[in-house]
């Protein structure tokens, strides 16, 4: 893989994110899956997933956050805290989850004791929890909110045709995700759950037009490579926001491959199109909130269930790791669904309580996933 | 075929030695900072009773939190596959194991044969957990071993409010200050840690025959508060010491990937 790639999947500030902004350009980053990255190309922004990655302590999340509520949007605050988003001339915030939601009041409250951490522009973004025609159309209204905001804010207009521009970039670069997938499901996989998560991270982190040059060329260079790992163990990995490629380093290990996920910061991304006809403002809406499995999204387990198991059976999935941060109720909950349907389907599953952050729990994780090996070498075996 | 298993955990190590099918020598030490040193030590005391040294042992399969740093295994099994085995060759009639180590604690179930169908363990915390009920004897100023009993002695066990540790502990001498019998609190604890585990087990599914093992097996207090919360009989081990069953499952493993078998 690209050292750029792999820079922008586990760098903050990464060498891409420091060039845009030699040369004068802006940032604003987001929270969660549904903020329309194409929105932000269009107006010249360069639209960053916010994460949590790389905070090692959470003395600022915690104070605003109290205890008890996911690591995430703590870890969030934290790196906003310590001024590891100093980069960042605007911040979105939406109600993925309700500890999600929360990081806004946490954000501009502890902007009021550490002076220059609310990024100027701090907007907002409303995103409806069920698919209905009528909740369209507030989502329609969302984006129109935000479109303007950013226009009025940064003094930008965003042209319909940059929009079109931006929906076809964007599109084009789920269109080379769909193909390193099918580098990472085959038979003899040619990229590991690793490089394959990285390499759509690093999508959320840098120009994506340079991006998209790059992972084409990951692409060609993984398909000219003899190098895949056949007879590994193929799992599937899926569950709350994870973004730390050491975490799927460390499911491999020498004897696993992940083939597939259901991740937010993962493959979704790649699910579905953005309409490239019609009005671009409703095309957003219909693909962003229509198609990103969520389960913060009421109504539709059986649709993501749906999902999972086809991309268990196109993938050859011999086991599933479902993992959820610890105070995630939206994937806790749903994991404990998955499970008893997967089971049911005959596919072996392991639930995975952990926190978001450095990874400290590495023994404990490790002895979780080898024991689910042994479990699957032993159906190997009698099968 | 003479067979080793060493189980080097967070709070005990413990070493077997297996004869055609048959256990040799055992021992169990209290485990030192590192892992190797544990291993080193246990294995020595188990071989040197037995009158053999390591050039006598075929094969030697490492299990427990230390396994990746135990120098002299030929291989490696998770606790979990080697509870499993263990507990399946002590009480053959076991679908469900519970094994509660020093600091974690995991609930098995197992096909007729003994292979692992499903297995859960702890994720949140300590409680539930060997560690817990060392941290409650000692501030009860009483043996580990002797905790257990006192539940049959207790008249009116206490509750904790919090299954937290720490917060139990607070607990606990909030109680000894109201000179609250140390029979009661100890059973009140013994119950607290009855109650962690039968959600762990509910959790995946209790079936018929039940069997325990790790240290807090031997601990009757936890044992009837189980059977309790979860309303069957959980069937003691007699062919030996539950705690060894990590170590039994590690030698018997060992044996079976001799032979090229499962596991």
């Amino acid at each position: 893989m690209s050292d750029l790639l792999m820079d922008a999947a586990n760098n903050l500030n990464n060498e891409s994110i420091r060039e845009w902004k030699r040369a004068g350009n802006r940032v604003v980053g987001y929270t969660c899956s549904y903020v329309p990255d194409e929105l932000f190309f269009a107006a010249g922004i360069l639209p960053y997933r916010i994460r949590g990655f790389g905070a090692t302590e959470a003395t600022i999340g915690d104070t605003y956050f109290g205890p008890f509520i996911c690591s995430l949007p703590k870890a969030m605050l934290q790196l906003a805290g310590e001024g590891r988003y100093d980069f960042l001339d605007g911040a979105i915030i939406t109600p993925g989850c309700d500890a999600m939601r929360r990081l806004d009041e946490c954000w501009r409250k502890a902007g009021e004791d550490i002076d220059g951490i609310v990024p100027k522009f701090f907007f907002h973004f409303g995103v409806p929890h069920k698919y209905a025609d009528y909740t369209l159309k507030w989502f329609v209204e969302e984006i129109i909110r935000l479109k303007t905001a950013v226009e009025k804010h940064f003094g930008v207009t965003i042209e319909q045709e940059k929009l079109l521009d931006a929906i076809r970039l964007y599109n084009r670069s789920r269109d080379l995700l769909d193909r390193l997938d099918e580098l990472r499901t085959c038979e003899a996989p040619a990229v590991s759950g690793t490089d394959a998560l990285a390499a759509v991270l690093a999508g959320t982190a840098m120009p994506h037009d340079e991006y998209t040059k790059r992972l084409d060329g990951f692409i060609q260079e993984r398909k000219s490579n003899a190098v895949n790992y056949r007879g590994r163990v193929r799992l599937m990995l899926v569950g709350s926001a994870s973004d730390d490629v050491n975490l799927v380093r460390l499911i491999e290990g020498d004897r696993v491959v992940v083939v597939a996920d259901n991740l937010c910061f993962g493959s979704r991304f790649q699910a579905d199109r953005v309409d490239e006809s019609g009005d671009p403002i409703q095309a957003l809406a219909r693909r962003y909130l229509a198609r990103n499995d969520c389960p913060r999204m009421f109504g539709e387990y059986e649709s993501r269930l749906t999902t999972l198991m086809d991309k268990a059976a196109r993938a050859g999935v011999e086991g599933v790791i479902l993992q959820n941060i610890r105070f995630c109720d939206l994937h806790g909950a749903e994991n404990g669904l998955f499970e008893r349907d997967l089971e049911a389907a005959g596919i072996p599953c392991l639930r995975i309580e952990r926190e978001y952050g450095p990874l400290v729990e590495t023994g404990r994780l490790k002895m979780r996933v080898d024991a689910f090996l042994e479990r699957i070498w032993q159906r190997r075996k009698a099968s | 075929m003479i067979t080793a298993g060493c189980d080097v955990g967070s709070l005990t190590s413990k070493a077997v030695i297996l004869k055609d099918g048959r256990i040799l020598k055992t021992a169990i030490i209290k485990s030192r900072p590192k892992p190797a040193d544990s291993a080193v030590e246990v294995m020595n005391q188990a071989l040197s009773q037995a009158g053999l040294s390591m050039g006598d042992i075929s094969s030697c399969v490492g299990t427990g939190y230390g396994r990746d740093r135990i120098p002299f295994v030929s291989d490696t099994a998770t606790e979990i596959a080697c509870h499993g085995r263990g507990a399946h060759w002590l009480v053959p009639s076991a679908r469900t194991v519970i094994d509660i180590g020093g600091q974690d604690c995991k609930a098995i179930r197992l096909d007729a044969g003994g292979g692992m169908l499903k297995f859960t363990a702890n994720d949140k915390c300590a409680s539930g957990t060997g560690r817990f009920l060392e941290v409650m004897a000692r501030l009860l100023g009483i043996e580990l071993s002797e905790i257990g009993g006192m539940s049959a002695e207790s008249k009116s066990p206490i509750t904790l409010a919090s299954a937290c540790t720490v917060w139990a502990q607070a607990d606990v001498i909030q109680h000894l200050n109201n000179r609250v019998p140390v029979a009661d609190i100890a059973a009140g604890i013994n119950n607290a840690m009855a109650a962690r585990m039968a959600i762990i087990v509910n959790g995946i599914g209790c079936e018929r025959d039940v069997v325990m093992t790790g240290g807090v097996a031997k601990n009757a207090g936890v044992v009837a508060a189980l059977e309790k919360m979860l309303g069957l009989r959980i069937k003691r081990i007699s062919r030996s010491d539950p705690q060894l069953a990590g170590a039994i499952g590690a030698a018997l493993i060992a044996v079976d990937r001799e032979k090229g078998g499962a596991a």
